[in-house]
């Protein structure tokens, strides 16, 4: 691409108010870059003006400096053209006015005591900008060799069904996978199924039969029974697949990494590369590498997981004072199969169970948390199996003991309908105890709405045991991933198959894989079909985006992916191991290897690289790099008393639309500090720090999304990875004689804002009583 | 912590309440809007919350020995309130109704007056023991006289001499009005006095369980001391005006009660009057004693006519059923078949007079036989939980 480059100038919405337009208009001439100014460039003409120098191939590249990116995207979208929006609006003038910034008299200029710090930011943007467009390139779509549209629905479950249904009424090739011998899963034993229409009171029974008969309708919907999926190799787009009979041993069976305790010696040394590889070896013995594909596998666009739940088992000393080792004492869905078979009957001896009692926290008093793996649906199930006593027994009694009851949306009218039943009675408490008293169960509870102590004699009681998601035991994807066949980090999610539980339903940590009911998270049948849809959906775009080489999520559209210079590699595998997506593979020699069509394009690769071989078209070590040292850092010889100058690498996905709402709320934060968006704190590469650091520049801050227990981050561990980064460090700095408080880290969420520019205000004093950075000036 | 409390739920108990205008007892989800609500509820475990729960729970146990469900007047300020649609003011009235029958002996007659089938037996039985009375007062005069000769002191005719005078005792002798009712009341007062000394038991005992009492034992003497304390409360219904939402229900009912208190002292002085001095009615209309006869004969007309009417003009707001109805018909038809008596003997019509004092004598039989039966035994229930509050400090 032979570039052309120009600069267009917004002076609308107080851009040409606050700032001196000649001065500005100066950076890009003496860079010899056209530029143009425009007093509202949003505008039908402003848009025109720029179209014109298009059209007559004046201009490729330009930066417009203007509004924030996150506005008027649409607007400034030229095909086939570099685009960098420089923020002048939400990044310069809402924030600084000319009342905190007075406006420099004539005779105040240049006379190495005043500056205008508003003017310098703006002028340190354009600068950036014009780097910026110089140094990218643009993006070339990734085409994988070869193609599937078909999707892949782990589990025959009522949510696999319902998926492959949604799927093949759209026109989709679905092919089911179910291990054991029939279509229904845990459903088709169900006694009935919670009310799914008005006026929600009465039970009905499992949708599973009318789903199979719907799916034997459906040509394009494969059903394979008896299967399971040994290994499933390649990207999105080419998943290569192999199936199995359960228990079966092949040689496609999915390699495992080997496990910590097994890379250290007996002296607890770490093994060598070569040790360890051979020990991986010989530990997955007569399987084939992950990068050897299966001649006789199948294609497969995408999966829809749907392989569900199994019942939680509660033993042990943490549920001792619940009896669950008595045998009228049962789990809810040890009830259900008790329920399917006929009247409620006691386990022990056969006899009518008329008074039930239905415990849904195991606390006692120590804390209100119900069993693991609940939900409201382990709610809703207590209503429902409460309502097979009071249907089986005109004087049948259920309790049920609650710490919370929650029956979201329209199920509320079931919970209303079942509080009206007489023998239904409910109460929020802790139970302490269930004990053996005569022929019958005793219950006791306290801090019931009943009083301090309530006693409740019963003939069983039922235990909500949770739904424990597969991925808790077990791999299920069998990818053939180098980070291993299943998801890597799911201790963050609970252990359910999720990546970003509040904003991204659906999404795993393995792009193409996309998860419904529940593995996903505790749920009903009614949820579970509703999940399916929006997985199958999923599926769906992430075939139809990677057809077209882009990224599926959450930088939906993007074309880029990482690309090495291989010559520089060490084999470092840091990449690989990174890479919270599991998207690249490596050789036996530690090449990696990127499957573009797994990449979710957040540059953690490229942060990781210690030889900073990794790029992308449009973003890359350099372009960063580059904007860094295109900031002014002001020194003695220009100013009597230069101001300081800050760099803030900040994440585009929360913190910088934070920061443009403080913009767009008017709040003033100190101007010395340059921000430059990243696509995740992940891809932060700490080369940059020392390329601010070396420049003269003060302090440099790195603002993210929370991670850990309340993480945000859209890229599961981009800001943790950037954290350790940075802590690592430290040390580096303090080698050279720099404090480590000149580098920091901060988590911000898009809702705190308000908090951002105290934030930034406490670094930046911070930094100052440590004084101006020493190196400043060499 | 409390002792442990074993919730043994009643399903007929649920019924029972949900027929006497509980239905709504199973709605509550426990927010307690209503125990806010509520402008006379103590500060230490409020009602109606946890009387809502329990009904809920069919603890007919707790419910029925509990002082509290008799604090509530049912100004039904919690139910227009409740978030959820339930009406706790209801359903306590509901249950209190339940407290009635349970504390009652003996439970058969309990029955029979709260069931709307046996009415004709209620209201038979008098009449055909009156019309038998009547029957001998005007056609066995002498007879009597001559058996009444052999007592010493008392005459059979209690009535006037001069033969214009139109006297009830020529239509139903005062000495078959006394042996009827002298003995019903002393029964009803009986009766009470049992089921009171039960009741105060268990309450004592609910409020010593619950923790709503800074007493271990009853005192009754202090608690004399605590009725007379009430007393005034009562009488100038503070509690019941402290309601938003049943103020106009205020009015009438105090109408009621001191036209009651009026007819009370008034039958008595002419009871001693009768038999003391030997003075027999009627009376000039110039007596004072008459005076408030005729004032508490109209103010328990009005009264509970315009609780009949309340009650008509509401009638979604607050349930109205058998047992209300019985008793305020009752109380109405007792004032106006009175006062019509009167009128007609003024007016010098015997036997439209006869005839209204017969039917007034009905009345009069079943307020003092169903008294501790029927809703109006309220009004001792509701002093003694009253005194009962007042005495342990619950406030």
């Amino acid at each position: 691409m032979d570039k052309k480059y120009g600069v267009y100038i917004c002076t609308g919405c107080g851009i040409g108010d606050t700032l001196d337009m000649e001065d500005l208009v100066d950076v890009p001439d003496e860079e010899g870059i056209n530029c143009t100014t425009h007093p509202f460039l949003c505008s039908k003409e402003g848009v025109e003006l720029i179209q014109k120098d298009i059209d007559d191939e004046k201009v490729n590249a330009m930066a417009i400096c203007a509004c924030s990116r996150r506005v008027n995207f649409d607007v400034f979208t030229f095909d086939g053209c570099i685009i960098e929006r420089v923020n002048l609006r939400e990044g310069v003038v809402w924030p600084h006015s000319r009342e905190t910034y007075p406006r420099l008299e004539e005779d105040q200029k240049d006379d190495e005591e005043h500056f205008d710090p508003i003017q310098m930011k703006a002028e340190d943007y354009i600068k950036m900008g014009m780097i910026r467009i110089q140094k990218v390139n643009l993006p070339e779509p990734y085409k994988t060799e070869s193609f599937s549209k078909k999707i892949l629905v782990l589990g025959g479950g009522v949510t696999g069904m319902a998926a492959a249904l949604d799927a093949a009424k759209v026109g989709y090739d679905v092919t089911i996978v179910e291990k054991t011998d029939k279509l229904g899963g845990y459903a088709a034993n169900m006694r009935s199924q919670m009310p799914v229409a008005e006026p929600f009171e009465e039970l009905r029974a499992p949708v599973v039969n009318d789903l199979i008969s719907e799916i034997e309708s459906f040509s394009n919907i494969d059903v394979k029974t008896s299967t399971e999926v040994a290994r499933i190799a390649g990207q999105p787009g080419e998943f290569t697949v192999t199936f199995k009979k359960p228990g079966e041993k092949i040689p496609f069976d999915v390699p495992f990494p080997l496990p910590e305790e097994m890379l250290v010696d007996e002296d607890g040394k770490d093994l060598t590369v070569e040790d360890a590889h051979a020990k991986y070896l010989e530990f997955n013995k007569g399987r084939e590498d992950i990068l050897q594909l299966d001649p006789d596998g199948e294609l497969y666009g995408a999966v829809v997981l749907a392989a569900g739940w199994r019942p939680a088992v509660l033993e042990g000393e943490e549920y001792a004072h619940l009896g669950v080792d008595l045998p009228d004492v049962v789990t809810n869905d040890e009830f259900e199969k008790i329920a399917a078979k006929g009247k409620i009957v006691r386990p022990s001896d056969g006899k009518e169970a008329k008074s039930v009692v239905f415990i849904q926290s195991p606390g006692k008093d120590e804390d209100d948390a119900d069993f693991e793996y609940c939900g409201s649906v382990t709610s809703m199930v207590a209503l429902k199996q409460a309502k097979y006593v009071r249907g089986d027994y005109s004087d049948g009694k259920a309790y049920i003991l609650y710490q919370h009851m929650r029956t979201p949306g329209l199920q509320e009218y079931f919970y209303k309908s079942m509080q009206q039943d007489d023998g239904i009675f409910m109460t929020k408490g802790a139970v302490t105890e269930v004990a053996q008293q005569g022929n019958g169960l005793a219950v006791t509870a306290t801090n019931t709405l009943l009083g301090e102590n309530l006693a409740i004699k019963a003939d069983m009681v039922v235990v909500a045991g949770g739904m424990v998601p597969v991925t808790a035991d077990d791999p299920v994807i069998n990818l053939a991933y180098r980070q291993g066949p299943g998801f890597r980090d799911n201790d963050i999610f609970g252990q359910y198959a999720d990546s970003n539980y509040i904003c991204f339903p659906y999404e795993t940590q393995r792009t193409g894989i996309y998860a419904a009911g529940a593995v996903r998270r505790a749920m009903t049948i009614e949820e579970s079909m509703e999940d399916a849809t929006g997985a199958a959906l999923k599926a769906i775009q992430c075939i139809e985006s990677a057809n077209r080489g882009m990224a599926v999520h959450p930088r939906s559209g993007d074309m880029t992916y990482p690309e090495f210079f291989f010559q520089r590699c060490t084999q470092c595998k840091r990449c690989t191991v990174e890479c919270p997506f599991g998207a690249l593979d490596d050789d036996e020699k530690g090449t990696p290897m990127a499957n573009p069509t797994r990449c979710r394009r957040c540059g953690t690769c490229m942060g990781a690289c210690p030889e900073r071989i990794i790029s992308f078209a449009d973003y890359t070590i350099d372009s960063i790099g580059s904007q860094v040292k295109a900031i002014g850092v002001p020194s003695e010889d220009d100013y009597d008393e230069p101001p300081l100058r800050f760099l803030a690498f900040i994440c585009e996905n929360d913190a910088f639309p934070a920061l443009d709402m403080v913009g767009m709320n008017k709040m003033d934060y100190s101007p010395n500090v340059r921000f430059i968006p990243v696509r995740c704190l992940g891809s932060f590469n700490v080369i940059w720090i020392k390329d601010a650091l070396a420049q003269g520049m003060d302090g440099v801050i790195l603002i993210g999304c929370k991670h850990g227990d309340d993480y945000q981050c859209h890229f599961m561990k981009g800001s943790e990875l950037a954290e350790t980064r940075v802590k690592k460090i430290g040390d580096a700095l303090s080698s050279l004689a720099l404090e480590e408080e000149r580098v920091a880290f901060v988590e911000v969420a898009i809702d705190e804002y308000d908090k951002l520019p105290e934030i930034i205000n406490t670094f930046v004093e911070e930094v100052e009583d440590l004084g101006p950075n020493p190196f400043k000036g060499f | 912590m409390t002792e442990k409390y074993l919730a043994q739920p009643d399903l007929d108990f649920i019924a029972q309440v949900r027929g006497l205008g509980g239905e709504t007892l199973k709605k509550c989800y426990q927010c307690a809007t209503c125990s806010v609500a509520c402008p006379i509820a103590p500060e230490d475990s409020p009602f109606p919350r946890k009387e809502m729960i329990a009904a809920s729970w069919g603890l007919k146990d707790k419910l029925i020995c509990s002082g509290d469900i008799w604090l509530c007047h049912e100004c039904g300020d919690c139910s227009d309130l409740c978030p959820r649609g339930a009406a706790p003011g209801d359903v306590l009235s509901a249950i209190r109704f339940v407290a009635i029958t349970e504390y009652a002996r003996p439970k058969a007659l309990a029955n029979a007056v709260n069931d709307p089938k046996k009415l004709p037996f209620l209201l038979g039985i008098p009449a055909i023991w009156f019309a038998i009375f009547a029957f001998i007062t005007m056609n066995a005069g002498e007879t009597m006289t001559k058996i009444f000769e052999f007592i010493p002191f008392f005459d059979w005719a209690h009535v006037h001499e001069g033969g214009h005078v139109i006297a009830q005792a020529n239509f139903f002798s005062t000495w078959f009005v006394d042996l009827t009712f002298v003995p019903i009341f002393t029964a009803a007062v009986i009766i009470f006095v049992l089921n009171l000394k039960n009741f105060l038991n268990d309450i004592h005992e609910n409020a010593v369980l619950e923790g709503k009492t800074d007493k271990t034992s009853l005192d009754f003497k202090a608690m004399l001391q605590a009725l007379i304390k009430v007393i005034p409360t009562i009488l100038k219904h503070d509690k019941f005006n402290e309601c938003e939402s049943n103020k106009d229900r205020s009015t009438p009912h105090m109408m009621v009660l001191f036209s009651f208190i009026g007819l009370f002292i008034v039958t008595a002085i002419f009871f001693l009057v009768l038999y003391l001095f030997q003075t027999p009615g009627p009376y000039s209309q110039l007596n004072p004693v008459k005076w408030l006869a005729n004032i508490s004969g109209v103010a328990l007309v009005i009264g509970s006519g315009m609780m009949i009417k309340n009650r008509l003009d509401k009638k979604d707001d607050q349930i109205t059923l058998y047992k209300d109805w019985f008793i305020l018909v009752l109380v109405f038809s007792l004032g106006a078949t009175g006062l019509l008596t009167e009128m007609a003997r003024l007016a010098h019509m015997a036997y439209v007079s006869y005839f209204f004092y017969y039917l007034h004598l009905i009345a009069i039989f079943n307020l003092f036989a169903f008294l501790p039966f029927s809703k109006m035994a309220h009004f001792v229930y509701r002093t003694a939980a009253m005194t009962y509050a007042e005495y342990s400090n619950r406030t």
